[in-house]
């Protein structure tokens, strides 16, 4: 059966305009093929376990908490993206689903046909905000689809730090997950973006976080993955103004059967434009990775820098990691380098602390620890680096 | 993905490169593909039963086999109208005088006899189709080792040829191999005993020397326990105005304890469509390394291969692309690790210029159970102006336990103060880049036996001429 239209009475009070992009979403997903084996994003991701039509309760939302709400300063606008709607339909209307197309892919357009609960968040020109925001989204049955969709819209030299927390509470039963997020930095804007997926372990999950970053606009985005049976996530960032930056860090640990993709776009679309990427993960157990990315420069976009990077710390027999990092230059006047590593903790390290009198699983842990150190350092959320640390040490031993 | 402009070769290509002798050829088979054909090459031949068989089944899983939908755009080829089978002469030459007048213009050009005066144990010339001049060093016959084309193999050595033949490469591997193994004609076939090392490096010449068509030899080399070769394969070719199709397969079987190195220089004329596949199998210990420099061509889509299939077999891909205008550079690598405590490194430097591009596309892949395995994968790129275009596709899959792999790779244009240095020291601009860009390949020249080192430098100094900016 399956979400159909009838899913979306309970997300009442919407505009019409919405209402209608729904239905034009979910008319792509009918339309769209599910992703064969033989289309080169997909060749490493079985979804052949996956029947979204399993899935034909829509888990509804629109309570979060932000942090620090009452101290936001003038014109700044955080709602439920849905209230933002009908309420602001001129900054919502043209930025929502700009980044993220609802025909790219069959989940793309799920997700667009929908979304629930999320946030809209628009910082005014020159505005800065001291406080972290904190937009967390927490599932409470299992069985249940929930996806929700996060809209940021910063405005010249604005500057702020925001938080999406993606957590399930029933960790047994299978669900339906996306937690996406679309983020426009205006002129000389400074945005850190950090998202946190803890799902239970059973969920499905599909996100994408997408930026456009303006002239001297600088993004810092960190993606976190640690929840969900299936993640696949598209970390994408075109910089489309001299002078912008991005840094785009993630950070995976997947244990058990867990199976995480991961792909990433650094698309310099003008000159002058810096992109820096780092993937780090851990894999035990029988756990696999997939990380495909691509650092594309565009013929004028002269003086560009851009750097990739994935590791890959396998810390048992039966993990499998996979990583592709890709290029395509199309400008001599460049800085463009990648790299790519897999391989075990060194035994070195390991014999150290061992003949410390550490045991294993904590040597181990410590280890992981610190070859996640640069990126989790680096999280401007102590909140968000504490959920990690909980997890690393539960899950490590 | 883009279209692939034709190629305006320019017109004083003759002089830079330049050889072309009128045809006249024996037998010339209609243009196009059906089992009709294929039947006629293999009675052409006087070939047994069982390889017109593998032929034709081979043409049916061409027929389904579809295109690739990845790399360059091979659209453009028309499989109807190309010949695919060219034989210019009934007889095979025993020695240099017996050959017709035509082709050994067009070798003296290419310096053949001069080189094989000097030191070269043998040639095995391809003119067209067949291998028609073909000499075998006295020493190399005592010491057991075969060489010889691959037709004459499958007539002299038939027990030899069909244990090995199409089984590191199988007919079903993907559609140009398909394509070969139905219409291959020529290549060369090497057999290195046990414990034989050969020390003087083996080499033949391919040509293409017909209009609208194609070149499907087949080599295969067998290096038995504990012995060794280099084989070296040349390639240049003369002006066409329409596309020709090279479709070759080389398979490499390198046994315990021996050490293949196999050596290309490919310097196609800019109409010619390269799609080869080279595979290498090395058992316990065995080393094989690929030496693949790609010059010429329109479009290049060539990854040469190792299979790791026993402990301690090791591999080395060192790849040099140089893509110009109109050209498509697709090269790169692969390193199949099947086995426990197995090594391998690929190398690669390509350099766009002039509109060209060039890609590095590479797989490394680790078995479960090809534990405690070691592979580095290093790609450089210089692009020489802002119309080029480089990109970098590295597979690297690992399912086993305990390994260790790397990947890096660098995109750069030749750099203003290195530049500036030899410019200050009153060098033009055009040689200052000239050495620049043999710096940044000498890598690859110095793995090169010295007369080819200098014939490449000598290419790229062609390449680069004319480049102001």
């Amino acid at each position: 059966m399956g979400l159909t239209l009838e899913s979306l009475d309970v997300l009442q009070g919407e505009p019409d305009w919405l209402g209608e992009r729904r239905r034009g979403a979910l008319a792509t997903y009918e339309r769209l093929p599910h992703p064969s084996k033989t289309d080169e994003e997909w060749r490493r991701t079985d979804i052949s376990g996956l029947n979204p039509a399993q899935f034909s309760e829509l888990e509804h939302q629109d309570g979060f908490k932000l942090a620090g709400r009452s101290t936001l300063p003038r014109g700044v606008i955080l709602e439920p993206l849905r209230v933002a709607a009908e309420k602001h339909p001129d900054l919502v209307k043209p930025h929502l689903f700009s980044l993220i197309r609802a025909d790219r892919d069959r989940f793309s357009a799920l997700h667009a046909a929908f979304f629930t609960g999320g946030t809209f968040l628009y910082v005014p020109d020159g505005v800065v905000i001291d406080e972290p925001i904190v937009g967390q989204h927490t599932s409470h049955a299992g069985g249940t689809a929930f996806l929700p969709h996060t809209l940021i819209v910063a405005g010249r030299g604005a500057r702020f730090h925001y938080l999406d927390e993606y957590i399930g509470q029933d960790d047994e039963a299978v669900g339906y997950r996306s937690g996406s997020a679309e983020i426009f930095a205006g002129e000389g804007a400074e945005v850190a973006y950090v998202a946190v997926q803890k799902w239970g372990r059973n969920a499905w999950h599909f996100g994408d976080q997408r930026a456009r970053i303006d002239k001297d606009a600088k993004l810092r985005l960190f993606n976190v993955t640690l929840g969900g049976r299936f993640s696949k996530t598209r970390v994408e960032a075109s910089l489309v103004g001299q002078g912008a930056e991005a840094e785009l860090k993630g950070l995976y640990l997947a244990s058990g059967q867990q199976f995480f993709d991961f792909h990433t776009l650094q698309d310099h679309q003008v000159g002058n434009t810096r992109s820096d990427l780092l993937f780090k993960g851990a894999l035990q157990d029988t756990a696999r990775t997939v990380y495909a990315g691509l650092i594309r420069i565009e013929k004028g976009a002269a003086r560009s820098d851009a750097y990739q990077a994935n590791r890959n710390l396998v810390l048992s027999d039966h993990a499998k990691a996979t990583s592709i990092p890709m290029l395509e230059i199309d400008n001599n006047d460049v800085r463009c380098t990648h790299g790519a590593t897999v391989g075990p903790v060194d035994p070195q390290h390991m014999f150290y602390l061992r003949s410390r009198g550490i045991p294993e699983p904590t040597a181990k842990r410590m280890l992981v620890q610190g070859f996640f150190g640069d990126v989790l350092d680096r999280i401007p959320f102590e909140h968000a680096r504490n959920l990690i640390e909980a997890d690393l040490v539960a899950r490590l031993g | 993905m883009a279209t692939v402009p034709k190629v305006d070769v320019g017109t004083d290509y003759k002089e830079k490169y330049g050889f072309f002798v009128p045809e006249d050829y024996i037998f010339k088979a209609k243009r196009g593909l059906n089992p009709e054909i294929v039947k006629e090459i293999s009675w052409m031949k006087k070939e047994p039963e069982w390889m017109l068989k593998f032929r034709l089944r081979s043409l049916e899983m061409f027929r389904k086999k579809p295109m690739p939908n990845w790399g360059a755009d091979l659209s453009v080829i028309d499989f109807e109208n190309i010949f695919y089978y060219l034989k210019a002469q009934d007889k095979q030459s025993t020695s240099w005088e017996d050959l017709p007048p035509d082709i050994k213009k067009t070798y003296d050009r290419l310096g053949v006899p001069e080189a094989e005066r000097k030191f070269l144990a043998g040639v095995s010339a391809q003119y067209e189709s067949e291998v028609v001049y073909h000499s075998l060093h006295e020493e190399l016959s005592k010491k057991g080792v075969i060489f010889t084309d691959t037709d004459s193999a499958l007539r002299d050595h038939p027990e030899l040829f069909k244990e090995y033949f199409g089984t590191v490469i199988p007919p079903a591997d993907n559609k140009f191999a398909a394509l070969n193994s139905a219409v291959w004609s020529g290549g060369s076939f090497i057999y290195v005993p046990k414990g034989v090392r050969v020390d003087i490096p083996l080499q033949a010449y391919f040509r293409i020397n017909a209009e609208n068509m194609g070149q499907f030899e087949r080599t295969l080399i067998i290096c038995d326990e504990g012995s060794f070769v280099h084989y070296i394969e040349g390639c240049t070719a003369p002006i066409y105005t329409t596309d020709s199709l090279h479709s070759a397969v080389v398979e490499i079987i390198v046994k315990k304890n021996a050490r293949c190195r196999y050596t290309t220089i490919q310097n196609w004329s800019t109409n010619v469509f390269n799609l080869v596949t080279k595979r290498a199998l090395a058992y316990g210990d065995a080393t094989m390394e690929w030496v693949d420099g790609n010059l010429g061509s329109q479009i290049t889509m060539k990854y040469p291969s190792v299979y790791l299939m026993e402990p301690g077999a090791k591999g080395d891909v060192l790849s040099v692309a140089f893509a110009g205008k109109g050209q498509h550079q697709d090269a790169g690598g692969k390193m199949i690790h099947v086995a426990p405590n197995t090594t391998s490194t690929i190398t690669s430097k390509s350099i766009s210029k002039g509109g060209g591009r060039t890609s590095y596309r590479g797989h490394i892949k680790m078995y479960p159970g090809a534990n405690n395995s070691k592979s580095f994968v290093k790609c450089d790129a210089l692009l020489l102006d802002d119309e080029s275009r480089s990109d970098t596709y590295p597979y690297n899959d690992v399912d086993a336990e305990n390994v260790t792999l790397g990947h890096e790779a660098t995109v750069s244009k030749v750099s203003d103060e290195q530049l500036f240095y030899l410019m200050s020291r009153g060098i033009t601009r055009s040689e200052a880049e000239t050495m620049i860009v043999n710096g940044f390949i000498e890598p690859f020249t110095k793995e090169l036996p010295l007369e080819y080192a200098v014939e490449l430098n000598r290419l790229i100094q062609l390449e680069m001429e004319g480049s102001v900016g």
